[in-house]
């Protein structure tokens, strides 16, 4: 058998994000990671549902500068089974996909589908959350398990929100700013995994 | 994300018989989509395959219509759990959309024309959804349940009649629209799969 | 029966009154105050539910040194902003137009989803579009609100917008079906100037059409000044009005006649004619009369058209916001057509003030867009935390009771099961902590309990640099602590930093006054527990039907916390007098309960 180390189940890059190998990741020239993102196995990011920019305005550059289907920011944390799209629209008569961008210390639960515009820091997605086409989350948000938030929704700060279609059930007490901090499980995560605080 | 990688792609485990198809020349089938099965699938022209969607025959025929986009991750075919069909088709009509995610059940399921199947919802065997229906995300159609045209399955299986008079034309040249930028946008490879 | 996740709730000094300084009435029993500290705190009790909140939800005020609760807190608003449009509302706006949002955000009446402006012309020749994509396409038709959710769309109540601006002014014109009504402004307007034909003269024409007139307004006005004028100016008693055949309850004449049968005579007499004989009733619509419509068929025809689904539910009708330009709602059908988009109510950032001292505890940014504080004074930065976790003792063998209950799963009753409670200091000082619980829990089903380490130090939150440092520094209290490696210290004396041995060993050590397991600023101890049997309740007999929740294994602790602060720190420019090392013991108790696990019912 051959001496090479084992293949661990996640690639660390040197800025620190932790990508499983089982993710699938489509077009990643176009998604951003911020660094020190989790990825766990069974995600899927569609980067390549990106931006059709005017045929006028570009002429034949095949990498635009500006292309991110999908950006992500710091400390982010995709549970296993969730998928991130870009939401798309008729935009002047012509269909075209909009970029995702998601925040800092965002935490997506399993089997969610995110299909947002904009998402803001310290995000809590629960489990099996459907986020409908250009919806708008604020910072220090609480989505609980199972909700569907549709599309054009747009979740003010400090909310926490539930239901189908999602309603604004309670407000983050001061108190809970600090649970939305993702540094400590992405601590516990990876090949050389720290134990989980007890 | 460095460029070294076109994309991260696991290797796709195609467990399973490889169905005999039946493909329209202006399909756009993503590479990685999963196609398994003994019976016949057909797709009609112009419909569109999101990368990681599983078509599966194994239990009867698939038909698609013209200009339905399958995204990822929908399985249609589904053996239910407790099924029992002789003939356990899935029919999709024409300018159908099945969501990330959705699950369409075999057991000569229908889906009317131009319907969409929200994200994560489930259509039971042997149902029948009517013309331009709306299945919200999450919503589960009970096996052998009747949708009638029109309707929209919303919160807690409530349904209502859609009332909008939207032309059909419309909204299918939305869907061409749509087709036309997805074609542009996915690889695709047809012949991985006749 | 789900298991549980285990809980720490936290009760507020506010449950008692003494403590929040106001005068207790005279029916405020003193003999409560005595028992609160005597009898232990019962977590079941109805009251105790309104006082115990998560430690995320508990504030602290630093000159009380105490905790505050959302209950017991002063809320004033800082800003109101609409939570579609994130725009703020100016406070002057709000009296004038309500607390609704008056731009164009609306909510979908079927289902509370977001709704859009979209234009409902029909595209021309796809094939001029395709040429002319860069053109902003003129959407010059007419527009609906349009819910992304539900697919419901103002058209179906009939509602086509002009202009996809300054929506809630162009709703206030419309009605439902197309045809136009009054604004408020509109409906003063046509009080003041009567140029339509309202009854001015005689009540005969109170009946059936004039009655549907009057809208909830016009019909509340009309009936104020009427009874305004009657108070003021007590009219003479029209006695020439009785033979004509009125029932006799409205003439005045005849009111004063049987109270005079039953008063009798005296002075009571002419006051109780002058304020009888002044009032009678309204008699027309002018004066506020609106006749109920008794024939109802129109509504049941209605709704036999609509069928159940064209009928709006309860909570349809609960959301729609008022609207006093409407005709009573008696005897209508409540149709699913009548219902109309929902403006969204604003939400506002709220600062919050002690309620003894006044002190501001928390003060958002008025800034819509920041999500800062200016302050923020949460119990969590205050007293300890505490997490619970089950703790299964035999690390190698999976069945036993403690191990079911670690996997989450029931407690079995009569089995001791063991948690482990960490508790973390956010101060930077050491701390004391004494724990007191009583031995059986309260309720029906008397679970016991056993603290094993009931009185135990933690040290400061110091910065992980400064331990290190103090670490390598050498110098002979390390010496007795050890170097990093002993960071963790097992099975140690609650006596804590004083004593220094058993380091390495007692990893599974469950002694009485040991605690578990100690961190830089954390202690864990472990709480034995044996849950009660459901069958045998406290007085013997059957338990008969179990009530809500109380198959859950609740503690209640008294925890009590010391430190030693620095001195005279509240007051400016007065170090001088102070002697630098006098440092004031300061302590904080209060009640908690700690929610387990749920007893199996076998």
């Amino acid at each position: 058998m051959s001496k090479r180390a084992p293949k661990g189940e996640y690639i660390e890059t040197d800025t620190g994000n932790k990508v499983a190998r089982k993710a699938t990741l489509v077009g990643t020239q176009n998604i951003m990671l911020g660094g020190k993102t989790v990825i766990q196995p069974e995600v899927m990011i569609r980067g390549d549902l990106i931006r059709t920019i005017q045929a006028s305005s570009q002429s034949a550059s095949g990498a635009a500068p500006n292309n991110t289907a999908v950006s992500i920011g710091r400390y982010c944390f995709l549970s296993r089974g969730s998928c991130l799209r870009p939401p798309g629209r008729l935009y002047k008569g012509a269909f075209t996909y909009m970029p995702l961008r998601m925040g800092d210390h965002v935490f997506v639960g399993q089997g969610s589908v995110i299909q947002a515009a904009a998402i803001g820091n310290h995000v809590h997605i629960g489990a099996k959350v459907a986020i409908g086409e250009f919806a708008i989350i604020k910072d220090y948000v609480r989505i609980l398990d199972g909700t569907v938030v549709p599309p054009n929704m747009v979740i003010p700060s400090f909310s926490i929100v539930a239901g189908q279609p999602a309603r604004l059930i309670g407000e983050v007490p001061e108190g809970g700013h600090e649970a939305f901090e993702l540094r400590s499980l992405y601590k516990t995560v990876g090949n050389n995994p720290h134990p989980a605080p007890s | 994300m460095s460029s070294k990688r076109l994309s991260i792609l696991p290797p796709v485990s195609s467990s399973g018989p490889k169905p005999p198809v039946h493909f329209s020349s202006s399909i756009t089938i993503a590479d990685s989509a999963l196609l398994t099965g003994t019976h016949q699938v057909t797709v009609l022209s112009e419909s569109v395959i999101h990368p990681r969607a599983r078509l599966d025959s194994s239990a009867g025929r698939l038909n698609l219509g013209r200009r339905c986009i399958v995204h990822e991750r929908a399985h249609l075919g589904l053996v239910p759990t407790n099924g029992r069909f002789t003939e356990a088709a899935v029919t999709l009509g024409d300018y159908v959309a099945v969501e990330v995610g959705a699950v369409v059940e075999a057991g000569n399921t229908v889906v009317g024309e131009g319907s969409t199947v929200g994200v994560g919802a489930r259509v039971g065997a042997g149902a029948v959804v009517g013309k331009h229906c709306t299945l919200t995300p999450h919503t589960e159609i009970a096996a052998g349940a009747v949708v009638p045209d029109f309707t929209i399955v919303f919160s807690n299986g409530m349904r209502r009649t859609d009332r909008r008079g939207v032309a059909v034309e419309l909204k299918n040249k939305a869907v061409a629209r749509q087709i036309d930028v997805l074609r542009r946008m996915i690889p695709s490879n047809p012949a991985k799969f006749v | 029966m789900a298991a549980l996740t285990p809980y720490t709730y936290i009760q507020c000094p506010c449950a008692d009154p003494s403590t929040l300084g106001h005068p207790s009435g005279p029916n405020a029993p003193t003999d409560t105050d005595a028992d609160e500290d005597d009898r232990t705190f019962d977590p079941r009790a109805p009251r105790s539910n309104y006082s115990l909140y998560p430690l995320e939800y508990l504030l602290y005020c630093e000159d009380c040194h105490q905790i505050r609760c959302p209950r017991c807190i002063a809320e004033e608003i800082v800003t109101y902003y609409c939570p579609n449009c994130l725009f703020e509302v100016p406070s002057s706006n709000l009296r004038s137009e309500g607390n609704r949002c008056t731009r164009n955000c609306f909510q979908c009446p079927i289902c509370i989803g977001p709704l859009a402006i979209t234009s409902l012309e029909t595209k021309p020749n796809p094939g001029l579009l395709a040429a002319s994509d860069n053109t902003a396409a003129p959407h010059h038709g007419p527009y609906a609100l349009t819910c992304s959710y539900c697919h419901w769309s103002s058209t179906e109540v009939g509602i086509k917008l002009d202009k996809p601006n300054n929506v809630h002014a162009q709703l206030a014109r419309l009605q439902n079906g197309g045809a136009t009504r009054l604004t408020g402004k509109e409906r003063k307007e046509r009080r003041a100037d009567p140029s339509k034909a309202q009854d001015a003269d005689g009540r005969r024409r109170g009946a059936s059409r004039d009655g549907q007139d009057l809208d909830l307004e016009t019909q509340f006005t009309n009936l104020k000044t009427f009874y305004q004028s009657q108070l003021a100016d007590p009219e003479s008693s029209d006695s020439g009005l009785a033979p004509l055949g009125d029932l006799g309850y409205s003439s005045p004449t005849s009111l004063s006649r049987i109270m005079h049968l039953y008063t009798g005579g005296g002075r009571q007499d002419k006051k109780a004619k002058s304020r009888v004989g002044a009032m009678r009733e309204a008699l027309g619509s002018g004066e506020g009369l609106q006749l109920a419509h008794l024939d109802e068929s129109a509504a049941i025809a209605a709704l036999q058209a609509a069928g159940h689904d064209g009928t709006a539910s309860t909570t349809q009708l609960l959301e729609q916001p008022p609207h006093l330009g409407a005709a009573h709602p008696h005897g209508s059908a409540r149709l699913a057509a009548s219902l109309r988009p929902i403006p969204y109510l604003l939400r506002t950032k709220r600062s919050k003030r002690c309620p003894l001292c006044r002190h501001i505890i928390s003060k958002p940014e008025a800034k819509i867009q920041t999500t800062r504080f200016r302050i923020r004074l949460v119990a969590g930065t205050y007293i300890p935390s505490l997490a619970i976790r089950a703790l299964s003792l035999s690390s190698g063998n999976p069945p036993g009771p403690a191990a079911a209950a670690a996997a989450g799963g029931l407690l079995d009753p009569l089995k001791p099961a063991h948690f482990l409670l960490t508790f973390k200091n956010p101060l930077f000082d050491p701390i004391k902590v004494t724990l007191g619980a009583p031995a059986a829990t309260p309720g029906r089903f008397a679970s016991r309990v056993t603290v094993l380490c009931p009185a135990f130090e933690v040290d400061a939150n110091t910065d992980v640099w400064d331990e290190a440092l103090k670490d390598g520094g050498g110098g002979e209290r390390d010496k007795e602590r050890g170097g990093r490696e002993r960071r963790r210290r097992k099975g140690e004396d609650g006596g804590g930093s004083g004593g220094g041995g058993g380091g390495g060993g007692g990893q599974n050590q469950l002694e009485v006054g040991k605690i578990w397991e100690r961190g830089r600023n954390w202690v864990s101890i472990v709480v034995e527990v044996v849950p009660a049997s459901l069958q045998a309740p406290v007085g013997g007999g059957q338990p008969g039907l179990l009530q809500e929740d109380e198959d859950v294994l609740e503690i209640p602790m008294f925890v009590r916390v010391e430190w030693e602060a620095e001195a005279g720190g509240d007051e400016v420019g007065a170090v001088v007098s102070r002697d630098r090392e006098a440092k004031e013991k300061r302590e904080l108790a209060y009640w908690c309960v700690l929610g387990l696990g749920r007893i199996r019912q076998s």
